[in-house]
């Protein structure tokens, strides 16, 4: 949890620092697949294995994990309804049969009709959203960091001991 | 500083210090599945055995391994739920592997389970925990409430028919008990006494009612005076016109006059005719119920019935009844445990895709025939040697395709398993059972037989008059059932007992050596149990060669004793009813007879004075016409006369 608290903390301090947009645009990006996928299943270890091991920012992917899980909870009828849709197409029932009888495809659920449903709109969204994310993360940066920083009331604060030590405090430690 | 930016800015797309944290997960995780998972999971299936059968469950150990994907479950012991101190079945190992290459692809196959040293009611170290009833609150919905309700009381009925003590009351007539002394206080509770006494009562007011009737009918004076005024009437001979209409006139008053008095003669006959009809069913109904009072004495004074249904019946039933409630439990289990889709089918299914519901979306299986299906043991060994403990035996057999969708495998659920107990004294034991889910409606069929198995103190009959049973007894049975769509079953069960050793005991000496003496020379019983209809409501039929061998052998004994009894008991009643029934209907008849003839007598008159005035309408009418006729031919002949005159001829 501490570990988790630590990310978002990160996320939060990077998202208003200059640093690069990709790993914030590719952490929440996957977050929304995450949200989407069921808890259990092998695309999400997969996807949290990414999330680990690439430099993804991980407090990025986890916020927005648990933002999207609500959203896919809410959108669970028409994902349902979508995936009934999906895996009842006759055209894709010789795909299906080959699928379910794959060796570890069937660990995906793909078979239920949620998981397809929202795996399908997880797998058209994410690669947008990632450019979605990048252009937000900038047009943020520019429009309410950068108007913020001239403010009397920032450059008052920025001109305390207090922020200096935080800053010394934050180059070696943080 | 700006070193330092350059330094995190040449950091790679992969987070190399990420690996140590996942290596020491993975160690984690991997040394909880070596030390830990075998005794959690040990504890898990103690806790749902125990929340299953309703019983402590114990295990010895469990070990499992992921590379083999194997698991074995050793020392399973399964507490009785009826006698805690003993274990109802103890199993010395489960073990089994499943196949790598199902388990990728998320289906659990297990090529073959074995299952040994197969133990029955082995005593308990220390008694087992047995699970209390229910809390009011988790039991079933009232609809389901009800439909049990409705199952016990006809499942009680069917008991409470069968539970007349047939022996008891038997051993109790034989031993001289006489009810006759009692018959007079049962004086005040004879429905039909009552019945006759308010037939009787209705009966003279009705009488009553019809004297003060017959009263206000019209009488013979009132019909000859009619008769009287009809012959006053002219009919012949009329002067003019006015005195025809002024005859006809009067005649039709006296018809009317009769007429009415007709009518209210035959209003009068109706009336009486359904009044009479009341007694009458009033008297029938008194009959039925001076049969169904007889019946009743001869329950009340336990007169018993000696057809040899029922004696197999009351002797077999309190033997059967422990095998007919474990068959509704076992029942009740299957309908908790077995998937819904195996207990609702109404259509053939699908091979390809079978959607089940869930409690989240919609899961298909994507089924093609020899395909894995989710879960599948190919065959279970059972074995086990007789010896190593006295609750052990010989058992040898298989379970074939143990399965979660048998159209995959395409093959029915078979266990052939036979054995021998030779500490328990039980031979022969085979069974084949099969369970095909294939089709729209499940089909389970068994074939049971054992060859020899000893009967131990068995009691059969045990009441205050009469205690019987067998001390010992050797016992051999062969069982078939069928049981479609978990609901319509069809059971045969054949039992034979040979050398036994009968335990009787009757209050009375004199009914003791009876029994004895019959029971001793009945060397063989069979007992046939057949059950039929649709769960829970089966009806349990029970025939036995001890029903008529007894019978035979009491023919002599008790039959005449129970005329006797029976002949009392209508004495009684006739002395107490039918001779009131009889004068009742006696009495009826006279009414009958009586009212009947004297309102025939004023029919039949007023029939008559009915018809004179017709013929007397007839005649005046006829007469009026005759006088008409001649009139009309003078005047015609003195016309053509008067012509003939004026001109000349």
């Amino acid at each position: 949890m501490t570990l988790m608290l630590k990310q978002i903390f990160a996320f939060l301090k990077l998202l208003n620092s200059d640093t690069s947009t990709t790993p914030l645009a590719l952490g929440l990006s996957l977050g929304l697949f995450l949200g989407f996928a069921p808890f259990l299943s092998i695309q999400t270890l997969f996807v949290l294995l990414i999330v680990f091991l690439l430099r993804v920012q991980l407090g990025a992917a986890f916020l927005s994990a648990f933002f999207f899980k609500f959203i896919a909870y809410l959108f669970d009828p028409a994902a349902d309804l979508l995936g009934q849709k999906i895996l009842e197409l006759e055209s894709l029932r010789p795909l299906f049969v080959t699928m379910y009888n794959m060796p570890i495809v069937p660990m995906t659920r793909f078979n239920n009709s949620i998981v397809m449903g929202s795996f399908a709109v997880s797998i058209l969204i994410a690669p947008i959203s990632y450019f979605i994310f990048k252009s937000l993360i900038t047009q943020y940066r520019e429009l309410v960091v950068a108007r913020f920083k001239q403010t009397k009331l920032w450059k008052a604060f920025a001109a305390t001991t207090f922020y200096n030590w935080y800053c010394k405090y934050d180059q070696f430690y943080g | 500083m700006s070193e330092q930016k350059e330094k995190k800015k040449t950091k790679g797309i992969i987070r190399w210090e990420a690996i140590i944290p996942t290596l020491i997960i993975s160690v984690l995780v991997g040394a909880y599945f070596h030390l830990f998972f075998d005794h959690h999971l040990k504890s898990g299936l103690e806790w749902a055995g125990y929340q299953a059968v309703g019983a402590e469950v114990d295990i010895a150990s469990v070990k499992t391994s992921f590379f083999d994907a194997s698991l074995s479950i050793q020392g399973i012991d399964i507490t009785d739920s009826e006698n805690p101190s003993q274990n109802s079945i103890s199993i010395g190992e489960i073990r089994y592997a499943m196949l790598w290459d199902a388990l990728l692809r998320v289906k659990f196959v297990i090529n073959e389970a074995v299952v040994e040293k197969i133990e029955f009611n082995k005593p308990r170290s220390k008694p087992g925990k047995v699970k209390p009833p229910e809390p009011i609150d988790n039991s079933p919905s009232f609809i389901e409430k009800e439909g049990e309700k409705i199952a016990n009381k006809a499942l009680d009925q069917v008991e409470t028919k069968y539970d007349n003590n047939v022996m008891g009351d038997v051993a109790a007539l034989l031993g001289g008990g006489s009810s006759n002394a009692q018959l007079g206080k049962l004086d005040a509770q004879l429905a039909s006494k009552k019945l006759a006494k308010d037939l009787e009562t209705s009966l003279n007011s009705k009488k009553t009612e019809w004297e003060q009737k017959l009263k206000s009918l019209p009488k013979a004076d009132d019909f000859q005076k009619l008769g009287a005024q009809l012959g006053q009437v002219k009919t012949s001979g009329f002067n003019s016109p006015d005195e025809l209409q002024k005859s006809l006139s009067e005649i039709d008053r006296i018809f009317k006059d009769a007429d009415s008095k007709y009518k209210e003669l035959q209003a009068a006959n109706s009336s009486f005719n359904s009044d009479l009809n009341g007694l009458q069913t009033g008297l029938k109904d008194l009959d039925q119920q001076i049969k169904s009072d007889i019946k009743e004495l001869e329950k009340h004074f336990k007169i018993p019935q000696l057809d040899a249904k029922s004696i197999a019946m009351s002797l077999f039933m309190p033997y059967v009844q422990p095998y007919k409630d474990k068959l509704f439990k076992y029942r009740a289990m299957l309908y908790k445990y077995a998937p819904p889709n195996l207990l609702n089918k109404d259509k053939e299914p699908e091979v390809a895709i079978q959607p089940r519901p869930r409690s989240k979306g919609l899961t298909y299986e994507f089924g093609r025939p020899n395909s894995y299906p989710l879960f599948w043991i190919k065959k279970t060994a059972v074995s086990s040697q007789a010896g190593a403990s006295p609750y052990s035996g010989f058992i040898e057999g298989q379970i074939t395709d143990i399965t979660t969708n048998q159209l995959l495998t395409g093959k029915p659920t078979v266990a052939q398993i036979k054995g021998d107990f030779p500490a328990a004294g039980i031979s022969g034991f085979s069974t084949v059972l099969s369970v095909d889910n294939r089709k729209a409606l499940s089909l389970i069929t068994m074939d049971t037989k054992v060859q020899k198995f000893p009967v131990k103190q068995k009691n059969l009959v045990n009441s205050d008059d009469v205690s019987l049973g067998f001390n010992k007894a050797q016992g051999s049975t062969t069982a078939q059932a069928k049981l479609v769509g978990y609901k319509d079953l069809n059971l045969e069960i054949k039992n034979q007992f040979q050398n036994i050793d009968y335990a009787v005991t009757a209050k009375e000496k004199t009914a003791e050596e009876i029994l004895k003496k019959i029971f001793n020379d009945i060397k063989m019983i069979d007992l046939n149990v057949s059950s039929a209809g649709v769960l829970p409501r089966v009806d349990f039929n029970i025939s036995s060669n001890i029903g008529s061998e007894v019978q035979k052998g009491l023919q002599k004994e008790v039959e005449a004793q129970i005329a006797i009894a029976r002949k009392k008991i209508n004495d009684y009643v006739e002395a107490e009813v039918s001779k009131n029934r009889q004068a009742i209907e006696a009495q009826i008849q006279q009414f009958k007879g009586q009212i009947d003839s004297e309102i025939k007598k004023l029919q039949q008159q007023a029939d008559s004075e009915k018809k004179k005035a017709e013929s007397k309408t007839d005649q005046a009418k006829k007469d009026a016409e005759n006088q008409a006729k001649g009139k009309i031919e003078q005047e015609g002949k003195k016309a053509v006369d008067d012509l003939k005159k004026k001109f000349g001829f």
